[in-house]
């Protein structure tokens, strides 16, 4: 059993490895997306005006309660049909990435929140302006308060990813390589285990990563 | 947007049986979700008390296992278990099933489904039951000893109750999490919502009315927005009542269902 084990991994390396790097690319590209919207939506729901706040409610509730696979058809198979050419990739992305900007941009703004707005006060009197206050007081606090959710917010982005391989959209990732080995050499629990391996790997990295992260800004009361 | 609003492309809905059939395919994923979080609620209760065993095999076998399957895709297990689980438990699972059971549960192949559900579901409400015990004060089950209660006891009296109050928003956020991903079962040919939105967008199914992919899934999508907003909006209420009942702010369990709950505010 040992030895099928490493036979799998050395037949089929090269598809294991391409599927590895395909989703770390997947992850990268849609953890990009995720924050670049996340912290606009965020933006929108923190400002002055009321309709932005509830446009940026809106798009989290939508966002937030749609299953990923429903907006990966949407995004693919729904945008083809209506004439939009849209590359699996693209979809894909953009499908993982709108999806998880909807956490994000709730991440941040309890982060945000989470500064007292004495705080704010305080430094506003003491002749900061606005945008010092952001910079100096509120955003190195809400950065602490945030690392751990977008953390985990990375986690199930990774966890994620794999819905994108397996459903409609053609993109050879980790699952999807693990399958298509599978498929050839009927061997299951191998293929399956070292698929296991790589997204165990890429789970753990990022959970270290974060906790290093906590531990160097951590805040000392 | 004039295709997605063109009221051709939404005759659809009105004609046949098609809204109702997605919407009877919407209420096997809903089915599917209760159940497995009734079952992922029992087994994590379970593996939570074993993670905080005092004796070190237990709770670090216990800690692996929960480790491994909340950071597993989701997708990964359903696939692996529809693949890998031998025919005779198919076979078993169907002549087991009681005949009331839902139509869905008859088949051989909600069971990996089911499994894989559970299995993850319950890792992470392992985790969220866990982290809500270890929020008690120590003194809460020493004092609890104290007075002469056994273990059992003072779980039963002291610490569960508690404890499991502090994960009920955790735990809700989970259940939608959950009912979201019920719509990935249907990668094993469970014929869900999904499932059922292909069929009516691929052949015509009840009618000569052509149904387009994307109005087809936006509604699906909206079935699940709906339901989903009205579970996290129920669980925001009870928060806010029960804050106004005792008039304290309990400490919640935050930070490890798979995607967070948001602050009620």
């Amino acid at each position: 059993m040992p030895l099928a084990l490493i036979d799998v991994l050395s037949d089929h390396l090269s598809e294991f490895s391409s599927g590895f790097w395909v989703t770390v690319r997947l992850v990268v590209v849609s953890f990009a997306i995720a924050m670049t919207v996340g912290t606009l939506v965020a933006a929108l729901r923190i400002a002055p005006s009321p309709w932005l706040q509830r446009l940026g409610g809106v798009y989290v509730e939508v966002f937030r309660n749609v299953p990923l696979l429903v907006l990966l058809f949407i995004s693919f198979a729904g945008l083809r049909r209506g004439g939009l050419d849209i590359s699996a990739w693209v979809a894909g992305t953009a499908s993982l990435g709108l999806y998880t900007a909807a956490y994000v941009a709730e991440a941040l703004r309890s982060g945000v929140f989470s500064v007292g707005k004495g705080q704010i006060e305080a430094s506003l009197s003491l002749g900061f302006t606005y945008g010092q206050t952001l910079r100096r007081i509120v955003l190195p606090q809400a950065f602490r308060t945030v690392i751990s959710p977008l953390g985990s917010l990375t986690i199930a982005m990774i966890k994620n990813s794999a819905i994108i391989g397996v459903s409609l959209l053609a993109l050879p990732d980790l699952l999807k390589q693990a399958r298509i080995v599978q498929s050839r050499t009927f061997q299951t629990d191998e293929a399956f285990f070292w698929a296991a391996v790589g997204y165990l790997l890429l789970t753990g990295a990022v959970t270290l990563a974060i906790r290093n992260l906590e531990r160097r800004f951590e805040i000392r009361r | 947007m004039s295709y997605l609003l063109d009221p051709d492309n939404w005759e659809w809905l009105f004609t046949g049986n098609n809204a109702r059939f997605i919407v009877e395919g919407f209420l096997i994923n809903l089915e599917i979700a209760v159940v497995s979080i009734l079952v992922a609620l029992v087994l994590g209760l379970a593996l939570a008390l074993a993670r905080l065993s005092r004796n070190r095999v237990v709770s670090t076998v216990a800690g692996l296992w929960v480790d491994v399957f909340r950071n597993l895709p989701l997708i990964f297990l359903i696939l692996y278990f529809a693949l890998a689980l031998p025919a005779s438990w198919k076979k078993a699972w169907e002549s087991s099933v009681p005949g009331w059971a839902p139509e869905a549960f008859q088949s051989g192949l909600v069971l990996g489904a089911l499994m894989g559900l559970v299995l993850y579901n319950s890792a992470v409400l392992a985790e969220i039951m866990r982290a809500g015990i270890r929020s008690l004060p120590r003194g809460q089950g020493e004092a609890a000893a104290a007075l002469g209660m056994t273990y059992v006891q003072s779980l039963r009296h002291v610490v569960l109750p508690q404890g499991l109050r502090r994960m009920v928003p955790a735990t809700v956020s989970q259940l939608i999490t959950l009912n979201k991903d019920t719509t990935l079962v249907s990668i094993i040919a469970i014929t869900e919502v999904m499932r059922r939105g292909r069929i009516v967008t691929s052949s015509n199914f009840f009618s000569d009315v052509q149904a387009p992919v994307l109005h087809v899934f936006i509604f699906i999508g909206l079935l699940f927005v709906v339901v989903n907003f009205t579970l996290s909006r129920l669980s925001r209420r009870l928060e806010l009542r029960e804050r106004r009942r005792t008039g304290t702010r309990l400490q919640r369990v935050r930070g490890l269902e798979d995607q967070i709950a948001a602050e009620p505010t």
